[in-house]
């Protein structure tokens, strides 16, 4: 699966001169903007060569069998490379050409078709329909028609991260990647996967569990097998996310039973989000909102949250959000109340701590006496920056934060716009609203009792954020 | 359990759903559907298939009154909407009444079932169904009439452990049904939790269960009784 997203040779079938042509954008891509050393050879009817790549007119005519295929002609044509594919022995193939089981029963046909001899000669298909792999370290990409300079691919390239994106359709592919240019989370790969017919969402959790991925996050069409989803995810110590359209109820037609009657497909999804460990998302913005509280906060190990706001309301607001999410808006304990006392211009010492206008050390006092206290096992800070230190401060809870292994879910309520503007650069986790912020409690939450329930951690004490590669190792191994 | 014992309830099931499957039906009778559902852990009604009436009046007493008289049969998936059950029978003489009338009916039946008549305020349902993706899935929620009018309903994939059981149980919103209700002691979750976990055992072992209905689970004095179960089976279903 590695030299899907990192290949040393790769030959693109279907790319040409001709005006318009996908292939080429493929060739451009790889040559003019990622610079890609290796060699990349093209396939086309002329045989002619594309921006500098070698042309053929039959893949069996390479000097070389490359490490990877990249299929984008009629699906009509698509049998027959597989076939040349398997005889020149080419063992990756990723087919981003469109028309197959999407298309009717003459396209599931060819599928199946190239299904039976991708499995004789032991390849591995991506796709049809995709995009196929995009890596950043690796700095490999082989999607089709993307302009670099459109989708802010310098950015995605530049700074590397540590979250992986699985995503059926090609269109959420760029919509996610244009979302995370303001967003707080770097790229480690993105795979998109189409029609699955052989490498399905359960491969890549598996082999994400081996790379620099962090954070899984997965756009979903359908699921082809379920069971297999499950097992993978059930495995996953890395937190998997998953938005899941089609969300109607389907199959209850030719129901005997009142059981398979009440059945809907998403209910089941549901329930066997909850057995897996897998966090269904609400809306497809928080593939790219909520992996921030996993790459950058420690994990929310109880429900115990206190609030710290400099203005009133948004306390009662987030109060309301956080019961609606199953979380605890814990009373402060005498000792707790007493050390706020003193910490001055707090005009409430009670959850949800309220001050008036205060200087620095007054907010980063606030922070400490809060995480510190045994009763709190997480914060949500409403702060509005009504001064620019607000924001330095912010800086300050993010370190006391890894200290004392408690998280907190920062929303700035006045300053939206400039809190996100300096959000990458200062590399701080905020929320762009107040849900957003009580949401990334609730799923930092659920990951915690998954890790919990799938034996990834036997006691509250030996869990550690997520970043932290060897200690969760460690644990896990523990636990098995 | 014993291992004799797992054997035996093994041998049952599976001669039931041979010889139901052999014979082409659809379904399973309510009596054989019971049969099947006690081998997985799902308490059931004590109750006596009969084919007279002296039989009909000499169990009834035995079991003791009051009792519920059903038609039964594979195809009588939906008793009650066809006039095949008398409930609240106090005596002998009703119970002979009884069963004149359902087989004066001229229904199909191959026999008639006496059952004991279990009373209680809380009715809910534990189901299986199989999901084109996902495989077998186990169901539980409110049952009696209202089941698919409120849909208070949670699922779980099989094979379930005792916990996942234990949550789906808590995931319904009437959950406050489970605690002590109107003079009635809490349900015993233990007995629900070994039963959900039974039929998705059930489901994951014979591929000829397409669905089971156990509805209505009846809860007697904290103990819950299927009164009621129905077996769908997979060869027919088109």
């Amino acid at each position: 699966m590695e030299k899907f997203f990192n290949p040393k040779s790769v030959v693109v079938v279907g790319a040409s001169n001709s005006s318009f042509n996908l292939g080429a954008t493929i060739c451009n891509m790889l040559k003019d903007y990622l610079h890609y050393t290796g060699p990349v050879y093209t396939v086309n009817s002329k045989g002619e060569t594309v921006n500098g790549c070698p042309g053929f007119s039959s893949i069996l005519d390479l000097p070389q069998t490359p490490d990877m295929a990249v299929i984008i002609v009629a699906a009509r044509h698509v049998p027959g490379i597989i076939k040349d594919c398997a005889k020149k022995g080419i063992k990756r193939v990723v087919i981003e050409s469109a028309g197959f089981a999407e298309d009717g029963q003459n396209g599931a046909a060819m599928q199946r078709e190239i299904d039976d001899v991708a499995r004789a000669n032991g390849m591995r298909i991506m796709g049809p329909n995709c995009l196929g792999t995009l890596s950043t370290r690796d700095k490999f990409c082989s999607f089709y028609g993307v302009n670099p300079s459109l989708v802010e691919m310098n950015q995605i390239f530049e700074t590397p991260g540590n979250i992986s994106y699985i995503i059926q359709s090609g269109g959420v592919v760029v919509l996610v990647m244009e979302s995370l240019y303001y967003d707080l989370v770097g790229i480690n790969k993105v795979v998109s996967i189409g029609n699955k017919s052989d490498v399905d969402e359960a491969d890549l959790i598996d082999y994400f569990q081996e790379d620099e991925t962090q954070v899984i996050g997965i756009y979903l069409e359908n699921v082809a097998d379920g069971r297999k989803l499950m097992e993978a995810a059930k495995k996953s110590r890395k937190p998997v996310l998953v938005y899941k359209v089609g969300r109607t109820p389907e199959g209850a037609m030719a129901a005997m039973s009142h059981t398979a009657g009440m059945a809907s497909n998403d209910l089941i999804f549901e329930s066997a989000c909850r057995q897996a460990g897998i966090i269904r998302l609400k809306s497809i913005n928080e593939l790219h909102s909520l992996p921030k509280m996993f790459t950058e906060m420690p994990i929310l190990k109880g429900n115990r949250v206190a609030m710290f706001t400099n203005s009133g309301a948004f306390g009662s607001i987030a109060a309301d959000l956080l019961v609606e999410a199953g979380l605890h808006m814990v009373p402060l304990s005498g000792q707790t109340q007493d050390k706020l006392k003193k910490a001055g211009q707090v005009f409430n010492v009670k959850n949800p701590v309220d001050i008036g206008p205060a200087p620095p050390q007054t907010y980063l006092d606030i922070f400490e006496i809060l995480l510190s206290a045994d009763e709190v096992d997480g914060l949500l800070p409403l702060l509005s920056v009504w001064q620019t230190f607000v924001i330095d401060t912010l800086q300050e809870l993010l370190k006391m934060c890894k200290h004392y292994d408690k998280p907190a879910a920062i929303y700035t309520p006045n300053a939206v716009a400039k809190s996100i503007a300096i959000r990458a650069k200062h590399r701080i986790p905020i929320f762009e609203t107040p849900e957003e912020a009580v949401r990334a409690l609730s799923v930092s939450h659920t990951f915690y009792e998954s890790l919990w329930k799938r034996g990834f951690i036997c006691d509250h004490a030996e869990c550690d954020t997520i970043d932290d590669n060897r200690i969760m190792k460690g644990t896990m191994e523990a636990a098995l | 359990m014993t291992t004799g014992n797992v054997l035996k309830k093994e041998k049952i099931t599976n001669e039931i759903l041979s010889k139901a499957v052999q014979s082409g039906s659809q379904a399973l009778s309510e009596y054989e559907s019971k049969r099947i559902v006690a081998t997985a852990n799902v308490p059931v009604t004590r109750e006596v298939l009969v084919h007279s009436r002296e039989e009909a009046v000499s169990q009834a007493a035995r079991i003791g009154f009051p009792v519920v008289l059903k038609g039964s049969d594979p195809a009588l998936t939906h008793k009650t909407e066809m006039g095949m059950v008398r409930v609240n029978l106090k005596n002998e003489q009703d119970v002979a009444r009884a069963y004149d009338e359902l087989m004066d009916k001229g229904i199909r039946l191959d026999g008639i079932l006496i059952q004991e008549m279990v009373k209680g305020n809380r009715e809910f349902v534990i189901g299986l169904t199989r999901d084109p993706q996902f495989g077998p899935c186990v169901m539980f929620g409110i049952g009696g009439i209202f089941t698919e009018a409120l849909k208070d309903v949670s699922f779980r994939v099989a094979p379930l452990t005792d916990e996942d059981a234990q949550e789906m149980i808590h995931e319904i919103k009437a959950v406050k049904l489970l605690d002590a209700f109107r003079g009635e002691s809490a349900v015993d979750e233990d007995v629900l939790v070994k039963a959900l976990v039974g039929i998705g055992e059930l489901g994951m072992t014979h591929d000829e269960i397409a669905e089971i209905d156990i509805n209505p689970l009846i809860v007697k004095e904290g103990k819950p009784v299927a009164v009621d179960a129905l077996v769908i089976l997979t060869t027919h279903r088109t």
